[in-house]
């Protein structure tokens, strides 16, 4: 009994000593977008009271054009996480229940592209977009994250639809169902927790991605929320109140967003590579 | 990831004696290829090509100014590449930072799934918001983390002027010294918890007798940890390892959204160095050579963790 209490003692210790690390920056951040310029420039810890405000967050969408930037930020990465899992889906069905000639290289030449690094990609990407008309528009984005998050998702979907066993899909054969509708109908049910991943991993990449954005857009029309954050955060180096309130904008979305999916998560990351 | 494809295979294989049955799953295959094909062209024209045309580049002479106007010069860029000093810096910050990040996070990691494993009540909120920080973008935890370590109003600083340590407050982004650190405590702080619960799923996999075998032969905690739970681990400590390394190799927004490379190129890593040195110096065939020298080292880095783990926990 006495030494259950003290390992308790020292789990809780430990746990403590990690998560005050990883909480402090965010808790923070929060607490200071809803203090006034003269309390986050007091040298104290903690607020008055009075001090506490939501003109940060009023300001932030006044001055610095966030609307845009988080309206291009929704358009771009919603639709790259449904055309994310929807390809990714008829793709690892294709995989997981077709006997294709290939699929074993085709896996590997896959996935490769995922340890490449992206400063070379981008080059080409760029020489590419531009030949095509794609520089600064939605869709040029679109397809680069879409590109850049389908390798894992189509891995990690593989992994998920083989582990469906094959009798349901013969029973909805027998019953007439088509083979797109086996995919729909039995296999999409089943293996939501798996696309609801994959689909969250191609949203939170698109969403924070800052690499490709900062090189394929070139005006606000196009450009996402990091990009509007780090010009936030280089033009307005006192303005700390604004710039905390635009970077919890930010992250609000994939915070909600991580809450859903967070039970599963990294099971789902880990899938493709865990036996 | 052998096992999954080995697992996926034998699902797919349709019992085909006859040349009807053949006809019937070439009938089926050619669907399968339409099915695929999305997938298939978005993969090689937007990834792979990419990749290739960049590996072609880095023998080139192009330029941002001219792009469609090039030469090949062979190997030119990779000679100018060796001689550059800033060049060889980055290469040693991004091998230095890889190392101690990937190293200090198995061993964390290890650790906090030590914690997160113990069955405490209330374990389960410190499961569900362990991987926070892995979900944010990049700059927002750069945001913060330059909030908090701010010369004059920053967290850090106002914590060790209350405990009346007010001299140890710094420009801690700003400082030569400590900028290299923090970069390195961000990628600790984003991917830590990562680590700790997929090793925490693998442990409670393990098998509790393989404990009570060792207990019985007298093994102390220790030896337990060594002999049972490691090697247990050793196939999810190898995913992690080069998932990490590829990550930290590669990541460009840390250390470019922070300090930019600075102060003085003490921040400067391989991403950055490359990224300049396309889009600010307009020289795209010295940058791809540049990425080419990346895509070499982290293949070495990739084969060389997998011997490495593989190696030690088979004695």
């Amino acid at each position: 009994m006495r030494k259950s209490k003290r390992r308790l003692v020292i789990v809780y210790a430990g746990l403590f000593i990690f998560y005050a690390f990883l909480l402090l920056p965010i808790v923070w951040l929060v607490l200071s977008s809803f203090r006034n310029t003269d309390s986050i420039q007091s040298g104290r810890l903690l607020p008055y009271p009075s001090e506490l405000t939501v003109t940060n967050y009023v300001e932030a969408f006044r001055i610095a054009n966030l609307t845009t930037f988080l309206v291009n930020s929704f358009i771009i990465a919603i639709t790259v996480m449904l055309l994310v899992v929807f390809i990714a889906s008829l793709g690892a069905y294709a995989l997981s229940r077709f006997r294709l000639r290939g699929r074993n290289i085709f896996m590997m030449l896959a996935l490769t592209p995922q340890f490449f690094p992206y400063v070379l990609i981008l080059i080409p990407f760029y020489v590419l977009m531009s030949n095509i008309g794609l520089v600064d528009s939605h869709l040029g984005l679109i397809l680069t994250h879409t590109s850049i998050t389908l390798p894992f998702a189509l891995w990690m979907l593989t992994g998920y639809f083989s582990a469906i066993p094959r009798d349901f899909d013969q029973a909805a054969l027998i019953d007439g169902c088509s083979r797109l509708g086996v995919l729909f109908r039995i296999i999409y049910p089943i293996a939501i927790p798996g696309m609801v991943v994959a689909g969250f991993f191609a949203f939170v990449v698109s969403w924070g991605d800052y690499l490709f954005v900062s090189i394929l857009s070139q005006s606000p029309e196009t450009q996402t929320l990091p990009i509007g954050l780090q010009t936030f955060m280089s033009s307005l180096q006192v303005k700390w109140g604004l710039i905390t309130a635009g970077t919890v904008i930010a992250i609000v979305p994939t915070i909600v967003f991580f809450a859903i999916v967070q039970r599963r998560l990294v099971a789902g990351l880990t899938a493709g590579a865990v036996k | 990831m052998r096992a999954q494809e080995q697992n996926a295979g034998s699902l797919t294989q349709d019992p085909q004696g006859n040349f009807g049955a053949r006809w019937k799953s070439f009938g089926q295959a050619s669907f399968g290829y339409i099915l695929l094909a999305p997938a298939l062209i978005i993969i090689l024209g937007l990834n792979l090509y990419p990749t290739i045309s960049g590996v072609l580049t880095a023998f080139t002479n192009q330029s941002l100014l001219d792009p469609f106007n090039w030469a090949f010069v062979g190997f030119a860029n990779f000679q100018k590449l060796f001689g550059d000093p800033v060049f060889r810096i980055s290469l040693v910050h991004s091998l230095v930072l890889t190392g101690l990040a990937v190293s200090l996070q198995v061993v964390l990691g290890l650790i906090l799934a030590h914690l997160l494993i113990e069955q405490v009540p209330g374990i389960q909120f410190f499961w569900s918001i362990g991987m926070i920080a892995w979900v944010l973008p990049i700059i927002a935890s750069v945001v913060m983390f330059r909030f908090i370590t701010l010369p004059n109003y920053g967290f850090i600083n106002i914590l060790l002027n209350d405990l009346g340590v007010g001299h140890l407050a710094r420009n801690w982004f700003g400082d030569e010294k400590y900028a290299f650190v923090l970069i390195l405590i961000m990628h600790l702080w984003r991917n830590v918890p990562f680590y700790a619960i997929s090793f925490m799923a693998a442990m409670q996999a393990i098998p509790s007798d393989l404990y009570e075998a060792a207990r019985i032969d007298g093994a102390s905690t220790w030896r337990q940890f060594y002999h049972v739970t490691l090697p247990n681990l050793r196939y999810i400590i190898l995913v992690m390892v080069v998932l990490h390394v590829t990550f930290t190799f590669n990541n460009f927004d840390f250390v470019y959204l922070s300090t930019g490379g600075g102060p003085v190129n003490s921040t400067e890593v391989l991403p950055t160095f490359i990224y300049k040195q396309a889009w600010n110096g307009y020289e795209l065939g010295y940058a791809s050579a540049g990425g080419v020298i990346m895509l070499i080292v982290l293949v070495v880095l990739a084969f060389g963790c997998r011997k490495f783990i593989g190696g030690f926990s088979e004695e």
